[in-house]
């Protein structure tokens, strides 16, 4: 992947020059500067040699110095990444569970009242665009009932707690902070839930189908002839195995809500990777997009590596000897 | 029978394609079902609506450029949707004369809507039209002939479909520099890797199929077969696949141009607009809300098609 990041930067970006542009960011620039540049980081050199520099400055965590905050980018993912984590993996749980349901429940009343009803909902859900919905949510929430705080991770007047492992809940729950703890709370309940309705239409859709798979197989018909009732089979057999091309789905799902938390970061002014990285579009700095860029795709890489695991706790069939 | 008309069936129409749960029979065509499903017949009629106007708007719109004369373009459209900015019309609510209501610059938002509609189609039919042909190539290549080739195709798409698309396409749009061709440049290299997955998964289950076998027998080169018989029966689900594909498109161009990237002010772009509406949102909500209504239609017209026509043709794709 750090090889396609690669190539793909030197297709469009041929000549030094242009790479040069790159490290300073921004549009305001002299020749002096291109020039001191290129010699700085050896630009002009043959393109291999480059590639093993840059591979081996990744693997050692060094993405480069951000050229609008002038420190190494490390230091400010490893202060963001924590906190768009953790808003999407809260939603992304949310949103595997309602999809669960409301899949199984449309699949098991088909073509009937309650199907029509989650079908609406799901279509709605799977083509409103992510701003929409997410201005929708912040305009009810907020503005209109007050229930919510409208932006921010937490009340700025707070005093954040000293940061441990980078997660704010966490990190308010480790040191008994249950004040700030209880603010974050309320702050993070829009963004996530703007995050699992964007997303659980998919999942919806995918749990009917399978669902609607698995009641037509033999072995579901055995345990109706056993006896069991209605419910037993549903919870005990179909359940069981409509849930399996969810996991694959849900580690899928995992970059859909990291690209859809660029957005909702920035219209719920959640300090995350995310609004990172919208800020970075805006000032042109191009090193910081990048290296997001590639701790995304790595952090989707890794999502799918765990949901390989997953997928044999689930499934005994496919557990390796 | 005979053994040339077990040939001519085994080297002859996609009807022998029995990898599809659901077969049509023979003597009711795809358009029968199609026409007689409200939903999906909604979507297409939207969707007719939609294309019929981008290609009606979007050619006036080129040759107005070509004549210089940038006015052919509204010509169809009840007011000028790049007037220059009259602030005695701003922010007007829904009337008769503004259907949808004006923006800050006191332009009508029902005009801009229209105006900026064959971009979005172009944007949806050349990403995904590209992408069938440039994945479908590859990934028929791949799933051929196999061994390394194979392996190294499929080792990048898996590189490029592990980074979110919308996330590629900000930082490669971003590197090419703004403007309406770099997101769609953009958006085609974000967009080919699933193609070639979905293409190389129909030609490994077409392989060894009879008449795949056959015309090699009969001495058929391997261009010959992957043209005349692979090519032309995976796509069938695929088109499927697309038909979805096009909403999913709309969307992403839309939330780049939201975060503002793409086509670059004064001209109108529904993700923009709605971006561009936010700040006023709840009291001018029609500033934000008819965009992205527009793009919620649009998007669940071609969801509601495709996913009949994915009834249709195909169980399931396999990847």
């Amino acid at each position: 992947m750090i090889f396609i990041v690669f190539s793909l930067i030197h297709i469009i970006l041929p000549s030094p020059q242009a790479m040069a542009k790159v490290y300073i960011g921004g549009s305001h620039f002299t020749q002096a500067e291109v020039s001191a540049i290129i010699v700085k980081y050896g630009l002009s050199k043959p393109i291999y040699v480059q590639f093993f520099s840059y591979l081996i400055n990744i693997l050692h965590g060094n993405f480069g110095i951000d050229s609008l905050y002038k420190v190494p980018e490390m230091y400010l993912l490893d202060k963001f990444i924590p906190i768009t984590l953790e808003f999407v993996i809260i939603a992304i749980i949310i949103q595997v569970l309602l999809g669960l349901l409301t899949g199984s429940v449309a699949a098991s009343w088909r073509n009937r009242v309650p199907d029509w009803v989650i079908k609406v909902l799901y279509l709605i859900a799977w083509a409103m665009p992510v701003f929409l919905l997410a201005t929708l949510l912040q305009f009810v929430f907020a503005y209109y009932t007050k229930v919510l705080p409208p932006f921010n991770i937490a009340n700025p007047l707070l005093v954040p707690p000293k940061t441990i492992t980078g997660f704010p809940l966490l990190d308010a729950a480790i040191e008994g902070d249950w004040t700030y703890f209880d603010s974050v709370l309320d702050h993070i309940v829009l963004p996530v839930l703007a995050i699992a309705f964007a997303g659980f239409g998919i999942t919806t859709r995918i749990m009917r189908a399978s669902t609607i798979d698995v009641l037509d197989k033999d072995y579901v018909k055995l345990s109706y002839m056993k006896g069991l009732s209605r419910w037993k089979v549903f919870r005990g057999t179909v359940f069981r195995n409509s849930m399996i091309p969810i996991i694959t789905l849900t580690a899928l799902q995992f970059g859909f809500a990291i690209a859809g938390a660029v957005v909702i970061e920035e219209i719920f002014i959640y300090k995350g990777m995310g609004f990172f990285l919208y800020q970075s579009t805006v000032s042109l700095d191009y090193i910081a997009i990048l290296s997001t860029t590639l701790i995304i795709g790595i952090s989707v890489i890794i999502a799918n590596f765990i949901a390989d695991i997953l997928y044999a706790v689930v499934d005994p069939r496919v557990r390796l000897d | 029978m005979n053994i040339s008309n077990i040939f001519k069936k085994a080297l002859g129409s996609r009807k022998d394609v029995d990898t599809f749960s659901k077969k049509l029979p023979e003597n009711l065509s795809l358009w029968y079902y199609v026409l007689h499903d409200v939903q999906a017949l909604t979507g297409l009629i939207i969707i007719a609506l939609f294309i019929i106007w981008s290609i009606v708007e979007g050619s006036l719109q080129i040759v107005g450029d070509y004549l210089r004369n940038p006015a052919l373009g509204w010509m169809l459209l009840p007011h000028n949707p790049l007037a220059p900015p009259n602030y005695a019309l701003s922010l007007k609510p829904p009337s008769m004369a503004f259907i949808f209501g004006t923006n800050l610059e006191g332009e009508d938002i029902f005009s801009r809507i229209l105006y900026a509609a064959p971009k979005d189609a172009m944007a949806a039919f050349v990403v995904v039209g590209i992408a069938i042909l440039v994945g479908g190539l590859l990934g028929t290549v791949a799933g051929y002939f196999g061994g390394w080739l194979d392996e190294a195709l499929m080792r990048i798409t898996d590189a490029f479909l592990a980074i979110p698309g919308l996330i590629l396409a900000i930082a490669l749009s971003i590197l090419i520099g703004p403007g309406f061709y770099s997101v769609l440049v953009a958006l085609t290299i974000v967009w080919w890797p699933i193609y070639a997955r979905l293409f190389r998964g129909q030609t490994l289950t077409l392989k060894y199929r009879g008449f795949v076998e056959v015309s090699k027998l009969f001495g058929a080169n391997h261009l010959k077969i992957i043209f005349k018989h692979v090519f032309p029966n995976a796509i069938d689900p695929i088109v499927a696949y697309a038909a979805l594909d096009f909403g999913t498109v709309i969307l992403t161009y839309s939330t780049l141009a939201f975060l503002g990237i793409g086509i670059q002010p004064p001209y109108p772009e529904w993700g923009s607009m709605a971006s561009n509406g936010l700040s006023f949102f709840p009291g001018v909500w029609w500033y934000t809300l008819f965009p992205s209504v527009t793009i919620l239609l649009i998007v669940i017209s071609f969801i509601l098609l495709g996913d009949k026509l994915q009834d249709i043709i195909s169980g399931r794709l396999t990847y």
